[in-house]
């Protein structure tokens, strides 16, 4: 039934910055539960495909939408408080601010006052050492600085978000980047928990092995055109990595070496 | 233990360390430093310099300067006292000079935020500009107003022999802006937006729309302060306030308030407000030149700049 309504279709979506076609028509669909590993080399047009996602790029023509609503002409805001949480590189997180003010920041708590709001520090406090303990971030205090922070625990307090303010969708740009061999398990179980919970994720990477564990399917863009879209049963991470590299299927190829 | 230790990091302990020395040396150099109405002078001085000061450290906060604070300074005065010799009703035109700063405020926070210019130079600009329309304006003059208004007496009028009231006023803005940078959404996200505009875009908020918040703000709070000074001499020079552009970036930057954003203190702000008065007062009484206030602000700026460096290493890799 879930398979019926996909969560995000992207439809011929099209995106240029003056001469430079950085997209020329991507389309996809994402169901609920699915984690997609969005791949390509430097240049691919998977940053910018992100970023139209996300609301900070308009597409020039195509549609994107969300649980059947159009969300290509929304704001960054608006997309994300239909329910899309983005990750951008190194994590979403403010290096100078302190974890409970990044944990809630863009929906932060506030006490009404008559006219006046005033954040509402102790509970947002409160809620997020409980479920900064849940993901498995161990912190002295939720007023400590996220500068203190490794990268695991920084991506761990994105992922946080995702599961406290349930989102049905996360875009997590090259979340391995600069993670221990550890920190990346622990991420990639987290990305396995949220597709339990009916999340989709899509996962941009240049790193095939890390997506390849986790996907269920594989988009592979290069300079802006869609090379096409694989289902893990029917591809290995080499014949991934061989279409990346060739910028072509070579179904034939690949069959004889194997 | 460790986590005691960390309580006395105040990240704006070096402009409280600057203040103190400037105490120091002052106390030792002149015997009336000491006195009721030499701490009435100074609180004078911070009150015109911190107004200003306060909502510049709001805005450096959110990642952007403003350079033309000292032109709508003394625009605010000169207007005002145009105004008040026109017979316009004191708290009419008291809004009137209000609106003109909220105009420029505008201007420089469309510049900035929608043609992407930075507010160094967008700044710059308008500060020249006024600067040069006002003294146009003006063929050089000062303005004076040599009635009486209840306005004046409710900004800047004298209390208890040695005060006045801009003394009050000024920590009444110390505690606003204090309670909206750290206890509101809008504090939360102008930390974030100069922190790291990227992730806060990402996050949903609204970046621009915080920055052009603080730009009016900002030049509210320098017209503002224009007025406290008009009220004080009830005269205003078309050249007022032509260092206040860099007094009040070193007023903040002494406070702990990082030049790229992200970080700082309003209470830090204020008591950089309060050396570069305490330094301009100190000086005086000491019979010292006074070129010898601008050598001073540099030396103690500095000074105050490595220990606040010192602090915020700790600061960023422990709590608080």
């Amino acid at each position: 039934m879930n398979q019926e309504q996909a969560l995000l279709e992207i439809k011929n979506v099209r995106k240029s910055f003056g001469h430079v076609e950085a997209l020329k028509g991507v389309s996809f669909n994402i169901h609920p539960g699915e984690v997609v590993g969005l791949l390509g080399d430097n240049g691919a047009g998977k940053s910018t495909l992100i970023k139209s996602i996300m609301g900070v790029h308009h597409p020039d023509s195509g549609s994107i939408t969300f649980k059947g609503q159009e969300i290509s002409n929304l704001s960054p805001r608006e997309i994300r408080m239909l329910g899309i949480e983005a990750v951008p590189q190194g994590g979403a997180v403010v290096q100078f601010m302190n974890i409970t003010r990044n944990f809630f920041l863009g929906r932060e708590l506030q006490k009404s006052f008559g006219f006046l709001k005033v954040l509402d520090l102790a509970q947002m406090e409160k809620e997020a050492e409980k479920i900064i303990t849940e993901v498995g971030v161990r912190v002295r205090s939720p007023r400590g600085r996220v500068s203190a922070l490794s990268g695991g625990e920084r991506q761990a307090i994105s992922i946080g978000r995702v599961l406290h303010f349930q989102s049905s969708l996360i875009l997590l740009d090259e979340p391995t980047q600069n993670l221990s061999v550890k920190e990346t398990d622990k991420l990639l179980q987290s990305i396995s928990e949220m597709k339990q919970h009916g999340i989709g994720v899509i996962f941009v990477t240049h790193n095939v092995y890390h997506v390849y564990r986790v996907a269920d399917k594989f988009v592979i863009l290069s300079r802006g055109d869609m090379l096409g879209i694989y289902r893990k049963e029917d591809s290995s991470a080499e014949k991934i990595i061989d279409i990346i590299r060739t910028g072509q299927e070579q179904p034939e190829a690949a069959q004889a070496s194997t | 233990m460790q986590f005691k230790k960390e309580k006395f990091l105040f990240p704006s302990i070096g402009v409280i360390v600057a203040f103190l020395v400037v105490i120091a040396v002052f106390s030792v150099l002149s015997n009336r430093f000491f006195t009721l109405s030499t701490l009435g002078g100074i609180l004078t001085i911070t009150a015109e310099l911190g107004t200003v000061a306060l909502a510049v450290a709001l805005l450096m906060i959110s990642g952007e300067f403003d350079l033309s604070v000292g032109s709508v300074y003394a625009t605010a005065g000169i207007f005002l006292g145009m105004l008040l010799n026109h017979g316009v009703n004191a708290f009419i035109a008291f809004l009137a000079v209000l609106a003109l700063g909220l105009a420029i405020g505008l201007i420089n926070g469309l510049i900035t935020t929608k043609i992407r210019i930075p507010s160094f130079i967008t700044t710059l600009g308008t500060m020249m500009a006024i600067r040069g329309l006002l003294l146009l304006a003006t063929a050089g003059f000062p303005i004076a107003y040599r009635g009486h208004s209840f306005l004046l007496t409710l900004l800047n009028g004298k209390f208890a022999g040695e005060f006045r009231v801009s003394s009050i006023w000024v920590i009444v803005f110390l505690g606003l802006f204090a309670f909206l940078l750290n206890l509101t959404r809008h504090g939360n996200w102008t930390f974030a937006a100069g922190g790291n505009p990227l992730v806060a875009n990402a996050l949903g908020v609204q970046v621009d729309k915080v920055k052009i918040i603080n730009f009016l703000l900002t030049a509210s709070f320098a017209s503002l302060a224009g007025m406290l000074s008009f009220a004080r001499f009830k005269m205003a020079y078309p050249t007022l306030g032509e260092a206040m552009g860099l007094e009040t970036i070193a007023a903040a930057v002494l406070g702990g308030c990082y030049l790229s954003g992200g970080y700082g203190t309003i209470v830090g702000a204020f008591f950089g407000a309060l050396v570069i008065s305490s330094l301009r007062v100190g000086l005086v009484l000491a019979g010292a030149p006074s070129y010898w206030y601008k050598a001073f602000i540099g030396i103690i700026l500095i000074l105050g700049m490595i220990i606040n460096k010192e602090v915020m290493k700790r600061v960023l890799r422990a709590g608080r």
